[in-house]
């Protein structure tokens, strides 16, 4: 499953999906467009969520090293996706919660290195586990 | 370069979205969502992209 197919699913257990990037509304719009993503995009150029959300900034090694390489490598031969120009900064690392009504965070998953990302099964999962 | 860090950080996820709630931004066309409205009515699931492109 990717991320921009799995709205139907999520919202089946109960929970609305929204993603967060460091760009430009209009960056946003054209992302949706050019992805094809039937989601809400949020617009964070300033990265002040990614900051209270707890996200790092990577080092060198989080970024290009061997390990994140190999993932990257095989994520490109999955999904047949391939890197194009970076908008924001491009060594910030992102990630996922779950928030329940309340504003109790009930999983979250911030990447170690740019390789470290849940999967949608796992965000997935941890909204049914929070029984949305 | 890239403007990575010198040295490794740590993540470090809050344990309530007290500190996101009240972050206000807008949506691919132009719209203010206030973060805490998102899970006002029911569970969110937030997903930060590492870049675009």
């Amino acid at each position: 499953m990717q991320l921009h197919r799995a709205r139907e699913e999520f919202e089946a257990a109960g929970a609305r999906l929204v993603l967060i990037g460091q760009l430009s509304p209009r960056h946003a719009a054209h992302f949706r467009r050019n992805e094809h993503i039937d989601l809400p995009v949020l617009a964070d150029e300033k990265r002040d969520s990614y900051r209270a959300a707890g996200a790092k900034v990577a080092t060198m090694g989080e970024l290009l090293g061997p390990k994140v390489m190999a993932k990257g490598a095989a994520t490109t031969a999955k999904y047949r996706v391939v890197q194009g120009r970076t908008i924001g900064h491009p060594a910030q690392l992102g990630g996922a919660m779950v928030i329940a009504p309340g504003g109790e965070i009930t999983w979250s998953h911030m990447s170690d290195d740019a390789s470290d990302n849940a999967t949608p099964e796992e965000i997935l999962e941890a909204v049914r586990s929070a029984g949305a | 370069m890239f403007g990575a860090a010198t040295t490794r950080q740590t993540t470090n996820p809050p344990a309530s979205a007290d500190a996101l709630a009240d972050i206000v931004l807008p949506d691919q066309d132009g719209n203010e969502v206030r973060l805490g409205d998102l899970w006002r009515d029911g569970p969110v699931a937030l997903v930060w992209l590492r870049h675009y492109g």
